[in-house]
């Protein structure tokens, strides 16, 4: 029952962090908007071409856009300390590493699912194909947000290269994009593409835990 | 076999190995060469392009091979805590890069006039591209972190994260329907190259296996005497 009161202290927490910043947050929305300005300026506003391009355009600019704010992640918390604070009252790393991952996905990438049909309007994305990239990006954000709580528990003490997490991350993330833009785009495929989805999701939800808490702990072994 | 996972026992093996290594890499490549560039025969389609395979496959082989080297040694470093791992890890990620970028330029050469095109996106071509952003990002890493120990776990974390890569390479051409074409050689079975080509293919993967060795031993005792404590 303690633990549990525990847990909810922290998304309590987190809720207070994320809501003092929550213009990071409006400014990864704007840039993400702004960007999709920008694609369409730059392929012409024809109907014809902004389907058939529309939905990769929308995945890829997510992708960009959500892995922005990625430095953030555990760098606030390991500078002030909360870190270790957290350690002390029980919370293992790996543990941490989920409750922060979970914490992400609700509050960093939950935005941009709220900002999706918007942006399907303006891309005129129709209201089938929508259906799916919701579905696509809540399993691919979560993908996301654990490829984000790996890399930049790797970068904590990285203090000259700052784009290598965001890099990282981008690396690791084509399968998804490749999965999930199939999903959409390709008929009657449905099933299978959403299954191997799952599944990734899955694996990387399984490997998350080891190494950013590894990563954690030799990052304040090191400080 | 104790020197593979020993600095020191490393350092004194590989001062035998090293004139050896040496005179084979440069013996073979004279050889490979002249068989690969003179005495081979060309090919009914293919034409003179075909000696281009004799540098794109052994250094495939190697540009993988690396990367297993490397998955290996991230294991020994991490689990049995053995310094020596990250040593080797440290030393062949640029060699690993450099091959990397030959197999894909010499592939991207041999495609002009073969496919007629420079790239495509086909699954080999692609996951080999990644391997090789792979490679960079070690390099990056090991460049960019101010720790040595926090610098050389974080890599060998990464790259038993990146090894996933490597059997999508290797099977990338039997799981998807590619341009790029299956294995010719394997183990299991006789492979389907005329003996006249696989003479000199051979000749030139151990020439190129012995210059890569040769880089990397230089490269690990370098990096054994700059190294502080092993």
């Amino acid at each position: 029952m303690k633990f549990i009161k525990k847990i909810i202290n922290f998304y309590f927490r987190e809720y207070k962090v994320n809501l003092s910043g929550i213009f990071d947050i409006l400014t990864n929305i704007t840039f993400f908007f702004i960007s999709i300005f920008i694609f369409i300026f730059s392929v012409g506003p024809e109907k014809e071409t902004l389907s058939l391009l529309g939905v990769g355009i929308l995945w890829t600019l997510l992708l960009l856009s959500s892995t922005l704010s990625l430095r953030k992640f555990y760098q606030d918390d390991f500078e002030n300390g909360s870190l270790i604070v957290l350690h002390l009252n029980g919370f293992s790393f790996e543990l941490i590493s989920i409750l922060k991952t979970i914490s992400h996905f609700f509050f960093v990438q939950f935005p941009f699912m709220m900002s999706i049909p918007f942006a399907s309007v303006l891309l005129d994305i129709s209201l089938e194909k929508m259906y799916d990239l919701f579905l696509s990006f809540v399993i691919g954000s979560f993908i996301l947000s654990c490829l984000g709580s790996i890399s930049s528990s790797m970068n904590l003490l990285n203090k000259r290269n700052y784009l290598l997490g965001s890099v990282m991350v981008l690396v690791f993330s084509i399968p998804i994009i490749i999965f999930s833009v199939g999903l959409i785009n390709i008929e009657d495929n449905f099933n299978s593409l959403i299954n191997i989805l799952i599944g990734l999701l899955l694996i990387i939800f399984a490997i998350n835990p080891w190494a950013s808490g590894a990563c954690l702990k030799l990052a304040i072994q090191n400080n | 076999m104790r020197f593979l996972i020993n600095a020191k026992r490393f350092d004194a093996v590989s001062d035998i190995l090293i004139k050896p290594l040496i005179f084979i890499s440069i013996a073979f490549l004279i050889i490979g060469l002249l068989f690969a560039l003179y005495l081979s025969p060309e090919d009914y389609q293919q034409g003179s392009t075909v000696r281009i395979m004799y540098i794109h496959v052994p250094s495939a082989w190697i540009a993988l091979m690396t990367f297993l080297v490397m998955t290996v040694y991230s294991i020994i470093g991490l689990a049995f805590r053995m310094p020596f791992g990250f040593i080797i890890n440290k030393a062949v990620a640029p060699i690993g890069a450099i091959f990397t970028l030959i197999c894909i330029v010499s592939g991207s050469l041999w495609g002009k006039p073969m496919w007629g095109t420079w790239w495509v996106w086909d699954a080999r071509l692609t996951s080999v591209s990644i391997l090789f952003v792979f490679y960079l990002i070690i390099i990056f890493i090991n460049k960019s972190f101010e720790n040595n120990l926090v610098r050389e776990k974080i890599s060998a974390i990464f790259i038993l994260i990146g090894s996933v890569n490597l059997p999508i390479i290797k099977f990338s051409v039997d799981w998807w329907n590619t341009l790029h074409q299956p294995a010719t050689i394997s183990k299991l079975s006789k492979p389907s190259i005329d003996p006249s080509m696989i003479t000199p293919l051979i000749i030139m993967t151990i020439a190129f296996i012995s210059i890569a060795a040769l880089i990397a031993i230089l490269r690990v005792k370098t990096e054994i005497i700059t190294r502080e404590n092993i």
